[in-house]
């Protein structure tokens, strides 16, 4: 208290002037566009980078380990119940708890972000590989193995590329569903678009809750766009039959 | 272990307010979803038209974050049970709306014809013929739809209250044994739920219509699979 | 085919294994190196930090803490810290517990909710001082160092509209007890079980007749406008209370405290860091933080939306520390 006394002997700190802010973001009103564009660049940019970094780690690694299993599987079928029940269990826990139990065994921060995340992916990616990889026609398989494919060349010339809408169709799910759950993740840490919304729970900040749902919502619908569009470019024999995804 | 036992013997009765309050929200979301999907879905189906819109209804709802459409709401029209039920209605219809449509559409042709050769009205044909056989998977859908909603409810303790969500959301109250705690009461009560809408399932179903493999985890594939092709 | 599947897959992997070295290498959620961005040669009493480990500072969940943070951490990086800032943790309780696991080295603490909450300690004390005094005594025996307070405090109030508190002639705390049956009181779920809280109010002025609504930490000013609350717990720096709408009671029997704010950071990492030359910043920017000066850039993050680190710059470089 006695540095205190000194600096207050001088007439205490100088305390600069901050400034009046955008008077729409002031009376907190519904959407500040222009408060918005102001702040995109330092508050609400990042936040879509992070999203989309932990998005892809997530289902990049979860397809990793989803399409082993599933190869593993496809060969050995008896696994399937057994990791198709364990996988399924992650739909049944909470994210918002998910992540914070996780918490206690890896800290804050990316690690424990990223477990969580894949954790939900395994499920969607497993059995779409699988079905995918099932619904190969017998005869194809037949044809295939007459004409002296081995079976490392029927997997990989045959029953994975036409598994492939369905395999795409898992990802394109997963996708989706990553970006929703890595919403939640700002719960422990603010990284994400998650981050705004749980900082606007604190303080009421409309417009946070607003662009960040908008731009999480957006970025949801065009990681799907550009999945069902890399499924038409690379599975062009498959006419949508009915627009079916 | 001993502190989560504690846990639960110590907070019994709130645990059991909020897990009846969790339940209600999740009624309530189910409810409205069924409302919306169910009948559109069979009657769809039944027209064999409609694919495409019922469909990408379903992908562009699934695509909807929940937590977005929460803060949307929160930005709106503030604290209110509309802001959970809306993200849970959201999360429930692709499901029940694409299984629903996918299993009505795709009955077995020839019973149809069949049915009609006996001469079935339109009417009869869906409530006699279609829907008797389309109810594993429909009930798929649901029994995806209810999981997903209960593991969703937590989030109402951001918009407006009620529910388990009280208390994970709440671990410097609670700390983390009682998330732990509340969690697992989430986890038992989907699996409940599922095996509750299981029995009723298996009551509706025709006997000699067995159950695919897909459908036998707690997160029926049905809402995947119709998605491949 | 077969290649164009090939292709995929090994692109697939490809932005995994990209994505993935990508995020490893930001693992923090705000990370930094540190500053002395001038490029001369420093001499290590200019640029104390340089050398030394990179600190991991936390924050607490609000306002107050998150500008303490950037104050914090722009201060030691303009002398050479680098500065690891994990934003918004939680509520008091995991904070510290962020802190004795080694998740972070240290954060600010308010003097009153350390010996409060952080130990348990069940007394109302006469002074700052006293407080303090006994904050750092535990600390200290618990591996910890404290910097020196800052001459604002902080202190949990209840707070009603001023139309409320006229109606029902609400001056101090104890003025609660008129309002039977009940009243409804608005607050941070945390508060519910604290002695610098709603158990304390019982405890201490013998207010057993108020209904706990639970509120999200921010949701207090808006439960009060719309009437959702009659009474709610707020901080006594919030900007909101500059507006005059809101009144707030007495506290005679000083229930919550005196909350001076202390840096408290682990002993072991404030040894490395180089000890009193480390303290030392964070004390210069202590000096600074009166009551007027908090209330000031709580302002502006909290009615002006500005940014804390925008704010924290403003203020460390109008005060030469930057």
């Amino acid at each position: 208290m006695i540095a205190a006394a000194a600096v207050l002997a001088q007439g205490g700190p100088v305390i600069p002037n901050f400034g009046r802010g955008d008077e729409c973001a002031r009376s907190n009103g519904k959407f500040c566009l222009h408060w918005f564009l102001d702040n995109f660049d330092n508050r609400f940019l990042p936040r879509v980078v992070e999203h989309i970094e932990m998005t892809l780690i997530a289902v990049s690694i979860g397809f990793v380990i989803a399409f082993s299993a599933a190869l593993l599987v496809h060969r050995w079928p008896r696994g399937e119940l057994w990791f198709a029940n364990l996988a399924s269990i992650f739909y049944t826990i909470p994210s918002i708890a998910y992540f914070q139990i996780m918490v206690a065994v890896t800290g804050i921060g990316w690690t424990t972000i990223e477990i969580a995340l894949i954790s939900y992916t395994l499920l969607i990616l497993f059995r779409n590989t699988l079905t995918g990889l099932h619904g190969v026609p017998p005869e194809t398989l037949d044809a295939a193995e007459g004409m002296g494919l081995t079976r490392r060349q029927m997997l990989t010339r045959v029953e994975l590329p036409l598994a492939m809408p369905a395999i795409i169709a898992g990802v394109r799910v997963a996708t989706v569903t990553t970006i929703s759950l890595a919403t939640v993740a700002a719960f422990i840490t603010p990284l994400g678009l998650g981050a705004p919304i749980f900082s606007a729970i604190q303080t009421g900040a409309n417009t946070d809750f607003i662009a960040a749902g908008v731009l999480a919502i957006l970025l949801a619908l065009i990681a799907d766009l550009v999945i069902v569009v890399a499924q038409r470019l690379l599975s062009p024999w498959q006419r949508a039959r009915g627009g079916a995804t | 272990m001993s502190d989560l036992l504690n846990f639960y013997v110590d907070n019994a009765s709130l645990l059991l307010e909020k897990s009846v309050a969790t339940l209600s929200i999740a009624a309530l979301g189910l409810a409205i979803a069924l409302l919306l999907a169910l009948p559109s879905g069979v009657w769809l189906g039944h027209r064999h038209a409609g694919s495409f819109l019922s469909i990408n209804i379903s992908n562009a709802f699934r695509a909807l974050p929940s937590l977005a459409l929460i803060a949307i709401g929160l930005g709106l029209i503030g604290l209110s049970l509309i802001n959970i039920e809306l993200a849970l209605v959201a999360l429930a219809v692709p499901p029940i709306l694409t299984n629903s449509y996918t299993a009505v559409d795709g009955v077995d042709p020839d019973a149809v014809d069949a049915a009609r050769g006996m001469g079935m009205r339109d009417r009869q044909v869906l409530t006699k013929v279609e829907l008797p056989l389309s109810w594993p998977l429909i009930f798929a859908g649901i029994r995806t739809a209810s999981v997903y909603i209960i593991a969703t409810t937590p989030l109402a303790a951001l918009a407006g209250g009620g529910g388990l969500g009280d208390i994970i959301v709440n671990q410097p109250t609670y700390h983390l044994v009682g998330v732990i705690a509340a969690t697992i009461v989430v986890v038992v009560l989907a699996f409940a739920v599922d095996g509750l809408l299981g029995l009723v399932q298996r009551a509706v179903t025709p006997r000699g219509l067995a159950l695919p493999k897909e459908l036998q985890t707690i997160v029926p594939a049905a809402d995947t699979a119709t998605t491949a092709a | 085919m077969s290649t164009r599947f090939m292709r995929l897959l090994i692109l697939l992997l490809a932005v995994g294994v990209l994505a993935a070295a990508v995020g490893c290498g930001g693992d923090d959620s705000s990370s930094s190196s540190g500053g002395g961005g001038g490029g001369s040669s420093s001499s290590s009493s200019d640029q104390p930090g340089k050398g030394k480990p990179a600190v991991t500072i936390g924050t607490k969940d609000f306002t107050e803490e998150f500008i303490l943070g950037e104050l914090y951490k722009q201060a030691l990086q303009a002398k050479g810290y680098s500065v690891n800032l994990k934003k918004n943790i939680g509520a008091t309780e995991i904070t510290d517990k962020a802190m004795t696991s080694g998740a972070i080295d240290g954060y600010p603490e308010y003097s009153g909710e350390s010996t409060a909450t952080v130990f348990g300690i069940d007394k109302i004390y006469d002074s700052p001082e006293a407080t303090v005094a006994d904050a750092k005594k535990h600390y200290e025996a618990r591996g910890q160092v404290v910097s020196n307070p800052t001459p604002f405090e902080d202190v949990d109030a209840i707070a009603a509209t001023k139309a409320f508190a006229e109606k029902n002639g609400l001056a101090s705390m104890e003025d609660l007890k008129k309002l039977t049956p009940s009243f409804t009181l608005g607050a941070r779920p945390e508060f519910k079980n604290r002695q610098v809280g709603l158990k304390g109010m019982k405890d201490v002025y013998g207010i057993d007749n108020a209904k706990f609504k639970q509120l999200a930490l921010g949701l207090q000013y808006k439960a009060l406008d719309k009437g959702d609350v009659d009474t709610a717990n707020i901080f006594s720096t919030d900007a909101q209370l500059a507006s005059g709408k809101y009144t707030v009671l007495k506290d005679p029997k000083g229930v919550f405290g005196f909350q001076n704010v202390l840096f408290v950071i682990n002993k072991p990492k404030y040894d490395a860091l180089g000890g009193t030359a480390f303290m030392d910043v964070i004390n210069k920017v202590n000096t600074l933080l009166t009551a007027e000066a908090m209330r000031s850039m709580n302002s502006a993050v909290d009615i002006d939306k500005k940014d804390p680190a925008e704010v924290a710059k403003s203020f460390l470089d109008a005060n030469k520390l930057t």
